[in-house]
C-alpha cells in the first residue's frame, strides 16, 4: 500500500497541495484526475521524492519514504514517468532500457576493474531482459535508434518500459496517453493490466477519461490542491462537483 | 628537430591525459569544470614540495597522487547542493586559490621564484613514461566509457533527474568520476614536473584550463580519440608558436596573443558548426561485442 498522508506544499503564496491524502492498493490502479494546475503532477513529485512537501509523509508498505530524495524513493520501489518523457536522448533505445534496471555490478568501478567476468555475465542477462521488454512494448525493431528519434508516443512507451525494467513496487504514471495515437494507447492499456495482475501499485494521472474509466479501480479527483471526490469511475462520472471543476477549464 | 619532436610528443601525451580527465568529467558525465588545471598543478606541486624539502621522488609522486583525489572530494562537495553552472565557478575559484597559495607561500615550493625539480635527463625515457601514462589513462577511460558505469554517467549527462528517478545517486557518481578524473590529472602533473624540471605558479593559470577546454571541445568531448586528436592539434600549435615567431619576425608577445586569439576563434567556430567536436561519440550498438 502506497499512502500519502496530509501532504501540503506551497510555492510562496500559491498552495499547490493543501493536505492531500491518498492510498493506493496493490493490484489496483488508482486514477488521479483534475483540471490542469490542480496539483496532480506535484503530488506525483512528492511521492517520488522530487519535491519535498512542507507537511505530511509518504509510506510504502508501512515504511516511511524520506522526503525529497528521488534516488532513495526509487530504491524503495517507487518509480515515476513524466508527462514529457525523460529519456537519455543521445543514447539508443536499448541503452535507455538497460538503465531502467536496478544498478548492475558494472556500475561499480571496483567490479569493472577486478570482477570483469561477473560484469560481463550480468550484462548478457541484462541485455536479454531489455530486449525482451522492447519486444513486449513493440519497440524491438528500433533498439539501435537514438531515443530522440522516436515519436512522442513511442517515447512514452519507452519510459514505461524503462520503469517496468526496474520492477518497482509502485508505478506513478503522468499522463501516459496524452498525445499518443490510439494504437499505442491500446498497447499501454494492455501493459498496465498486466502490471496490475502482477499485484503492483499503480497511480495513473490522466485526462483521457476513457482510459481512466477503462483501467482504474478507484479515482481521486483533485482541484486546487484538494481532494474533492473519490470513488469508482462510475461514481465520479455521476458526481456533479467533478463535472463543474472540469467545466471551468478551457478545452 | 628530433629533439623537438620528442618534446612535442611528450607534451601532447601529458596534456592528452588532462584531456582524458576532462573527457571523463565533462564529455561522459556533463560536469563543467573550469578548474581543470588545479589537479594538474596539485600533482606537479606534490613533486615540487618533495624537491623543495629534500624528500625522495617517490614521496613527491605519492603526495601528488594522493592529494589530488582528496582535493577532488573536497571541491566536488558543494556540487551536491549547487546547480551545475555554479559548480563550474567553484572549480574556477578553487584552481585560483591553489595557484595563489603556491604563489604567496614560498615555504611550500618556492613561491613566485618557483622551484627546481629532478628533471628526467633522458628525453626518450620521459617520452616513453608520458606515453605509458597516456596509454593507461586511455585504457581506463575506455573501460569506463564502454561499461554500464559509462552508460549511467551518460544518462546523468543527458538528464540528471532521470538518473535519480532510476534509483541512482547522481552526487555519488559525480564524486566517483571526479576522483578518477583528478587522480589522472594529478599523475599527469607529477610527470610534467619531472619532464620540465622547474615549477612556478605561472604555469598553472586559468589560461591552461582554457587550453585544455579548447582541445577537448575541438576534438570532441565525448570521444576518446577525439580528445587526443584535439590535444595534439592545440598542443602542437602552442609549442610551435616560437617557430612562427622566428619565421614571421613578429614579436614573440604578439604571436603568443595571436595564438590565444586563434584558440578563441577555433572555439567559436566549433560551437557554431561542429558542436559535438571533430569526432562524435560512437553509438553503442546492440550487436557490438560485449565486454
Amino acid at each position: 500500500m502506497l499512502i500519502a498522508a496530509d501532504i501540503a506544499l506551497s510555492y510562496g503564496e500559491l498552495h499547490a497541495l493543501r493536505g492531500v491524502s491518498i492510498a493506493a492498493e496493490p493490484g489496483r490502479i488508482l486514477g488521479l484526475v483534475g483540471p490542469n494546475g490542480s496539483g496532480k503532477s506535484t503530488l506525483l513529485n512528492v511521492l517520488a521524492g522530487l519535491q519535498r512537501p512542507d507537511n505530511g509523509n509518504v509510506t510504502l508498505d508501512g515504511r516511511t519514504i524520506p522526503p525529497g530524495l528521488p534516488h532513495v524513493a526509487a530504491q524503495h520501489g517507487i518509480g515515476r514517468t513524466f508527462q514529457v518523457p525523460r529519456l537519455a536522448r543521445r543514447l539508443t533505445v536499448l541503452q535507455n532500457m538497460l538503465v531502467g534496471a536496478p544498478p548492475p555490478p558494472g556500475e561499480s568501478l571496483w567490479h569493472l576493474l577486478f570482477r570483469p567476468r561477473q560484469v560481463r555475465r550480468h550484462e548478457r542477462a541484462l541485455h536479454a531482459a531489455a530486449m525482451a521488454m522492447l519486444h513486449r512494448i513493440g519497440l524491438a525493431h528500433q533498439a539501435d535508434d537514438y531515443a530522440d528519434a522516436l515519436s512522442g508516443g513511442q517515447q512514452k512507451l519507452l519510459s514505461m518500459g524503462m520503469l517496468l525494467m526496474g520492477a518497482p513496487r509502485a508505478l506513478l504514471l503522468d499522463e501516459p496517453a496524452a498525445g499518443v495515437n490510439p494504437a499505442l494507447i491500446a498497447r499501454q492499456i494492455d501493459l498496465l493490466r498486466a502490471v496490475r495482475a502482477e499485484g503492483r501499485i499503480v497511480v495513473l494521472v490522466e485526462h483521457n477519461m476513457e482510459m481512466v474509466a477503462d483501467l482504474c479501480d478507484r479515482v481521486v479527483v483533485l482541484d486546487a490542491g484538494e481532494v474533492i471526490a473519490s470513488g469508482t469511475p462510475a461514481e465520479i462520472r455521476a458526481d456533479h462537483r467533478v463535472m463543474r471543476s472540469y467545466l471551468g477549464e478551457p478545452a | 628537430m628530433i629533439d623537438f619532436a620528442i618534446f612535442a610528443v611528450t607534451m601532447i601525451a601529458i596534456w592528452s591525459v588532462l584531456g582524458i580527465s576532462l573527457h571523463l568529467q565533462f564529455g561522459l558525465t556533463g560536469l563543467v569544470n573550469f578548474g581543470q588545471v588545479m589537479p594538474f598543478a596539485v600533482g606537479a606541486y606534490g613533486a615540487g614540495f618533495a624537491a623543495a624539502h629534500g624528500l625522495p621522488i617517490a614521496a613527491g609522486i605519492a603526495i601528488g597522487a594522493l592529494l589530488t583525489p582528496l582535493l577532488g572530494l573536497l571541491v566536488i562537495q558543494p556540487a551536491g547542493r549547487l546547480a551545475q553552472d555554479y559548480w563550474a565557478l567553484v572549480t574556477l575559484g578553487a584552481g585560483e586559490i591553489f595557484r595563489l597559495t603556491m604563489l604567496n607561500v614560498p615555504a611550500i615550493a618556492g613561491g613566485v621564484e618557483g622551484t627546481t625539480v629532478y628533471r628526467i635527463a633522458d628525453r626518450s625515457l620521459a617520452m616513453l613514461l608520458a606515453l605509458a601514462l597516456l596509454g593507461a589513462a586511455a585504457l581506463l577511460a575506455r573501460r569506463i566509457g564502454r561499461s554500464p558505469l559509462g552508460r549511467i554517467l551518460r544518462v546523468l549527462r543527458e538528464d540528471e533527474t532521470l538518473g535519480a528517478t532510476l534509483g541512482r545517486n547522481p552526487f555519488a557518481l559525480h564524486r566517483l568520476v571526479t576522483v578518477v578524473s583528478w587522480t589522472l590529472a594529478g599523475l599527469a602533473g607529477v610527470l610534467y614536473a619531472h619532464v620540465v624540471g622547474y615549477l612556478s605558479p605561472g604555469a598553472f593559470t586559468v589560461g591552461e584550463t582554457f587550453l585544455i577546454w579548447t582541445a577537448v571541445v575541438l576534438g570532441g568531448p565525448a570521444s576518446l580519440p577525439g580528445v587526443v586528436l584535439g590535444t595534439a592539434v592545440v598542443e602542437l600549435t602552442a609549442v610551435s608558436t616560437r617557430f612562427v615567431a622566428q619565421w614571421s619576425h613578429l614579436p614573440f608577445e604578439l604571436t603568443a596573443n595571436l595564438r590565444l586569439g586563434t584558440f578563441g576563434l577555433v572555439l567559436v567556430l566549433v560551437f557554431l558548426f561542429r558542436p559535438d567536436g571533430l569526432l562524435r561519440e560512437a553509438k553503442a550498438r546492440s550487436d557490438a561485442d560485449r565486454r
